[in-house]
């Protein structure tokens, strides 16, 4: 196939589709922890949390045959996993990439010797009972946006509507401006008798519901097996999203289409007889964020009091 | 705020000294390896003997040690470069790249001289020359970009070292389907020659010189972070950038150079792997040392022979870990679980430091008070 | 009458330190009752603890007559107190409407949102007590004296009867202090009680209808204002007759060793600084710079040193211009430098004391190229400092950030002087610092000046500027208003400089 293809519509809705699809399970893991950074906490541990959650729906859903349940379940593992790391955070006022990095580590280690206990040692990858693809009544039938915006997994009709829920909660609550004042000057937001502590254990563990969340959208919406590392440093793209993003949620959408696109194109470009490598386009992504953080476009507004942990004397 | 009738007392400044340093490393181990034995009771395995079959197979044979070193080797190099990046206040986490990077310029020197490639067979000593400074100048550039980023323009290296991980990733994965892939389908460079393979230095096992050089960079770092002018600079810029500005030490020059020394070492962690243990370059090198190389830089508390002894620690673990899967079918991965906790143990424990045991209130009398610190008053 | 505040009994420890000891104050309703004391003094805790940002170990605390256990901020919002401390609590990046609104919750209110209400309320009560300020403005683009009518406002919002002001006029100019205390007297009539923190005693002259003294951590006395003067103020707040000037001979100048021709330096975010400085030190005398924090004096200090970069204009020491000369030069060209923050930028806290003494300086003790630290050169170094400045405790290992504020001082300044520089610059010495180590470091001070060392002072403490310099300079926005002989100076004529007025104009100038 040639370039004319490139450009026909079938490719170009195929390619959104995929884009949109790909997109989604790192782009609730970047809501989540967008909570997290808007508080102050740098949470590395995201990915570790995700793989909590994967491996958690996946076993439900296989053992019971009930993938609800199995959501319900990562959703209640997540937030357990990062009341810890909130306490880690937020208590104990260790080293918060210190504490992300070995989370991660953590979880690797428990996630991949659960599946061995429950399954045996020599385990073929077996399949979970996945959540099927909804096709939205009447608007998935629409000439182009059908495709690309309304055939998809529940699990990413959910991740839209959170995002609009996000911006409502950050930008239009109390809650949201008490917990951004508490990552930009915790101090201040003390003295205004906000509670600086709870919210940031709040921020901490939303995120951990929103990325184990993630974690079953990856398996039983998309993938609908369990291996070790089945993230795959999707946890650290979405830190990246959060950053490409401006830490605001509909930016974050965006953000997230870009990787996801770039993701999508690769595997599509690989049926076209390219030169490109397909590492370029997987490439991509990552050199915008890149540039992103670099600082030669500036510095990047973050909040200021990321990374600082708060002590009351 | 409020003190409870508790036997625990809030201290307002934490306690600190080097005793209590290790009997809280100790403790953390020590709980650490309890939990991991409640991961073991599933398999119907008894954890004491478990951790002394694990012991016995990383350090009680010959063979053990060997595999134990040869482990050891590249987390050293990782640590190594963690000491010296962090101290100096640039927190590195793209080992994993550097690793792959490193291996990558080792393995493509190798492949050079080849008989049939393009420089041809070298003196021994030449080739490891080369390939050393190669290997280390190409880590060393690749952690410098982050490094110019970070201290020319005040990047936030902490994202962009764990982006560009993924760069090395899909460099490699490149090169190995690709430009340097060998004849055949898989993604994997070919066999570098026999002349290029570094010496094994213990006779039946398979450790190779690589931990010499490990140790030997270790006496490096120490020497120059403790005795020179350009180790007092990085820790000062480090410590207190402001306190360096002021005396005259300019933070980002030292972040530049910290990123470079750093992922030149981790550079040579991938190189020692690719010349001392796999021959080849090939997809998946390296997973994961890059990250186990931090936590255990941080079991050892950022210092040379902390540093050593965690990495050989950690090794053996992982030994022993691989023969206790293929006896008794406990996963492996169950040492993750207590690498980790370890550090998370003793991290959890610096609370600790805030508080002082109160004997006469947990043992319900007040004649006298006794209190026990937990920490002892050196 | 019952007072409007009354604490009773209050005591509070911070490890081995009393800081509150025992204390009692009441307050009347719509009166302004000044909290007077030095540094230490226990004014700051107590007021924690009436605004709940700390908890008392013994006392009681009654409100309109009603005993109040105040835990948290939120207590003390909730019973009618605010507290504006002296770094500003306001988020940059907000806006003073949402600076305001942060953190209210009042009880059956909706947790939504409503900015364009409370701005128009804002813009009312900023009316209504004349705090003129743009509701929709971002914090981050106001002045010190707007920043100031945002804290207000946010008390007044919160429906605050008792305002607690921690050292309100520290970085306001004094025309922007007397605005500041219109609206006071203005909120004290209209049945607003005030408690304002301070150190300056013609604030308390000035504003107060009572005073209280508080030092080390007792409350000493309380008087009407009216029927006491400064000196019976200053001696209760000291404790003993006060010097008001240390016995200094004038120096003896000689030749110039530091000349500053038309400096001009930006600060960090961009702003010009520093305009046109041009002013000269000689050797054995002591030059200071006396004027409001914030004018432009640390950039001036920092350019000094090529700290920071200079825009336009020379430096020249000892005959030789070292403008552009790098920072780990200028020691050796004689200059040194004391930074005001001591803790932060004078040392390295995790460092040992010995290797603080040699920051700045490492190449002096190193061999091989400037490569090797010798440990025994360094050690031996330490150990004079140590020694001659009476750094306690003694011990060269110990983590520099463990020392008490005088010794960490001593350590710094003992550093610098002891290179012997021919130039010393000494920024705010004895802030933060209790009395014994103030009279220390002065000194200091002024042994080095009769050793020869031109010494270049900047303090926002008028008081330090009078007892130690031999002529004065003062700076206000970047610019010199004047220089006088410190025996012709008169506290008022130095007053109207560091507000603004230039030496040729002001009254009876000749």
């Amino acid at each position: 196939m040639g370039l004319e293809q490139l450009f026909t519509s079938a490719f170009i809705i195929t390619w959104l589709a995929a884009s949109v699809r790909l997109a989604g399970p790192v782009l609730l893991a970047a809501l989540g922890e967008i909570f997290d950074e808007l508080g102050g906490i740098l949470n590395i541990g995201i990915e570790g949390t995700i793989l909590f959650g994967a491996l958690t729906s996946f076993l439900i859903s296989f053992l019971i045959g009930n993938a609800w349940l199995g959501i319900l379940g990562a959703i209640i593992v997540g937030i357990i996993s990062n009341l810890f790391l909130a306490w880690m955070y937020i208590t104990v006022r260790a080293n918060q990439v210190v504490v992300g990095i070995i989370f991660n580590l953590l979880a690797l280690g428990l996630t991949s010797y659960t599946f061995r206990a429950v399954l045996g040692t020599q385990a073929r990858p077996q399949k979970a009972t996945m959540i099927e693809t909804l096709d939205i009544p009447i608007l998935s039938d629409l000439p182009f946006f059908g495709p690309v915006f309304f055939s998809h997994s529940i699990f990413l009709y959910i991740t839209i509507v959170l995002v609009f829920v996000s911006g409502f909660v950050l930008y239009r609550t109390k809650f949201g401006l008490n917990l951004r004042a508490v990552g930009e000057h915790p101090r201040a937001a003390d003295t205004a008798g906000i509670n600086v502590i709870k919210m940031r254990y709040i921020g901490v563990m939303i995120s951990g519901a929103a990325a184990s969340l993630a974690g079953a959208y990856l398996v039983l919406g998309q993938l609908g097996i369990f291996r070790d590392n089945i993230v795959s440093g999707r946890g650290f793209i979405a830190l990246a999203i959060v950053i490409f993003g401006r830490w605001n949620p509909y930016k974050a959408a965006l953000a997230a289409l870009v990787f996801g696109a770039a993701d999508a194109l690769q595997l599509s470009l690989q049926i076209f007889a390219f030169k490109i490598p397909p590492q370029v386009l997987l490439c991509l992504p990552y050199f915008l964020t890149i540039l992103a953080m670099s600082g030669l476009m500036g510095k990047a507004v973050q909040p200021a009091a990321l990374l600082k942990p708060y002590n009351k004397n | 705020m409020m003190s409870k009738a508790s036997f625990l007392e809030r201290r307002q400044t934490p306690k600190e000294s080097s005793s209590v340093t290790i009997f809280i490393t100790a403790l953390a181990i020590i709980l650490a390896l309890l939990f991991g034995s409640l991961l073991f009771l599933p398999f119907g395995v008894d954890p004491f003997k478990a951790y002394s079959t694990m012991v016995e197979m990383s350090f009680g044979t010959l063979r053990g040690i060997g595999y134990t070193l040869i482990k050891a080797t590249p987390l050293i190099f990782v640590g190594l470069g963690t000491i010296f990046a962090w101290r100096s206040g640039f927190f590195y986490l793209g080992f994993e790249g550097t690793i792959l990077i490193g291996a990558a310029a080792a393995v493509w020197i190798a492949l050079l001289t080849d008989p049939e490639g393009a420089i041809g067979p070298l003196p021994r000593l030449l080739f490891l020359l080369l390939v050393f400074l190669v290997s280390f100048v190409a880590g060393g550039i690749w952690a410098g970009i982050v490094g110019v980023m970070r201290g020319k323009f005040g990047g936030n290296e902490v994202i962009l070292s764990l982006m560009m991980n993924f760069v090395a990733l899909f460099l490699v994965n490149y090169l190995v389907s690709g430009p340097l892939r060998a004849p055949g389908d898989l993604p994997q460079t070919p066999r570098i020659p026999q002349a290029t393979i570094l010496d094994f230095i213990i006779p039946g096992t398979r450790a190779h010189s690589g931990i010499l050089l490990a140790l030997f960079a270790a006496i490096v770092v120490w020497f120059v972070l403790r005795k020179t002018t350009i180790g007092y600079k990085q820790i000062v810029a480090g410590l207190s950038p402001s306190a360096a500005w002021y005396g005259g030490i300019n933070v980002g020059n030292r972040v530049i150079l910290a990123a470079f020394i750093g992922g030149g070492l981790g550079a040579l962690a991938g190189m020692v792997e690719v010349l001392g243990v796999h021959f080849r370059l090939l997809d998946g090198l390296g997973e994961g040392t890059g990250f186990i190389g931090i936590v255990a830089a941080l079991l050892g508390k950022l210092h040379s022979i902390g540093v050593v002894i965690a990495s050989i620690l950690y090794a053996g673990m992982e030994v022993g870990a691989d023969v206790m899967q293929r006896r008794s079918g406990v996963p492996s991965s169950v040492i993750f679980v207590i690498q980790s906790l370890i550090v998370l143990f003793i991290l959890a424990s610096d609370i600790l430091r805030y508080y002082r045991i109160n004997l006469s209130k947990l043992f319900g009398n007040d004649r006298g008070k006794k209190t026990l610190e937990v920490d002892s008053s050196t | 009458m019952v007072p409007y505040i009354e604490l009773r009994n209050i005591n509070k420890r911070f490890s081995d330190v009393n800081a509150n000891d025992h204390v009692d104050l009441s307050v009347n309703m719509g009166e302004i009752h000044a909290l007077l004391g030095e540094n230490g003094a226990g004014k700051s805790t107590l007021m924690n603890i009436l605004y709940g940002l700390d908890y008392k170990d013994e006392g009681e605390i009654f409100v309109q007559g009603q005993f109040s256990d105040i835990r948290t901020p939120s207590d003390a919002i909730a019973l009618g107190i605010g507290m504006i401390h002296q770094d500003f609590m306001l988020i940059p990046p907000f806006t003073v409407t949402e600076n305001v609104v942060v953190g209210l919750d009042e009880e059956g209110s909706s947790p939504l949102l409503d900015l364009d209400k409370a701005a128009r309320s804002i813009k009312a009560l900023s009316e209504q007590h004349g705090l003129e300020v743009d509701p929709h403005a971002r914090v981050e683009h106001l002045s010190v004296g707007e920043e100031q009518r945002v804290e207000i406002l946010k008390l007044l919002f919160r429906n605050a009867k008792l305002l607690i002001l921690d050292e309100p006029t520290a970085v306001l100019t004094p025309k922007e202090a007397e605005g500041l205390f219109e609206v006071l007297r203005s909120l004290a009539d209209n049945d607003h009680t005030i408690i304002f923190i301070t150190h300056k005693l013609h604030e308390v002259m000035n504003i107060s209808d009572r005073v209280t003294v508080m030092r080390d951590g007792k409350a000493i006395d309380t008087l009407k204002t009216k029927s006491t003067n400064p000196r019976e103020l200053a001696m209760k707040m000291v404790g003993r007759e006060v010097v008001f000037h240390i016995d200094k001979n004038l120096g003896k100048s000689g030749e110039c060793v530091l000349q500053i021709e038309n400096l001009h330096v930006d600060d960090d975010t961009g702003y010009h600084k520093v305009q046109g400085v041009s002013l000269d030190v000689h050797s054995g005398e002591i030059l200071g710079l006396a004027g409001v924090d914030g004018n432009g004096q640390s950039e001036l200090a920092q350019a000094l040193m090529n700290l920071r970069p200079i825009k336009e204009g020379n430096i020249i020491v000892n005959d030789v211009d070292v403008t552009n000369i790098s920072s780990s030069l200028h020691r050796s060209a004689g200059m040194a430098y004391v930074p005001a923050d001591r803790r932060k930028v004078g040392s390295v806290s995790e460092l040992s004391v010995a290797l603080n003494t040699i920051l700045g300086n490492i190449n002096h003790y190193a061999t091989a190229g400037n490569l090797i630290i010798q440990d025994l050169q360094v050690r031996e170094h330490a150990e004079e400092l140590v020694e001659r400045f009476d750094v306690r405790p003694r011990n060269l290992t110990l983590d520099a950030g463990k020392l008490s504020g005088g010794n960490l001082q001593k350590v710094v300044l003992g550093r610098e002087i002891m290179h012997e520089p021919s130039l010393l610059i000494v920024e705010q010495p004895s802030r933060g610092l209790d009395v014994g180590a103030t009279e220390y470091v002065r000194r200091q001070l002024l042994t080095e000046r009769d050793r020869g060392t031109a010494i270049f002072l900047i303090s926002a403490e008028l008081e330090e500027i009078l007892a130690l310099s031999d002529r004065i300079a003062i700076i206000y926005e970047g610019e010199i208003m004047g220089v006088i002989n410190s025996d012709e100076a008169v506290v008022e004529a130095i007053g109207l400089m560091m507000g603004g007025t230039r030496l040729e104009d002001l009254p009876g100038y000749r």
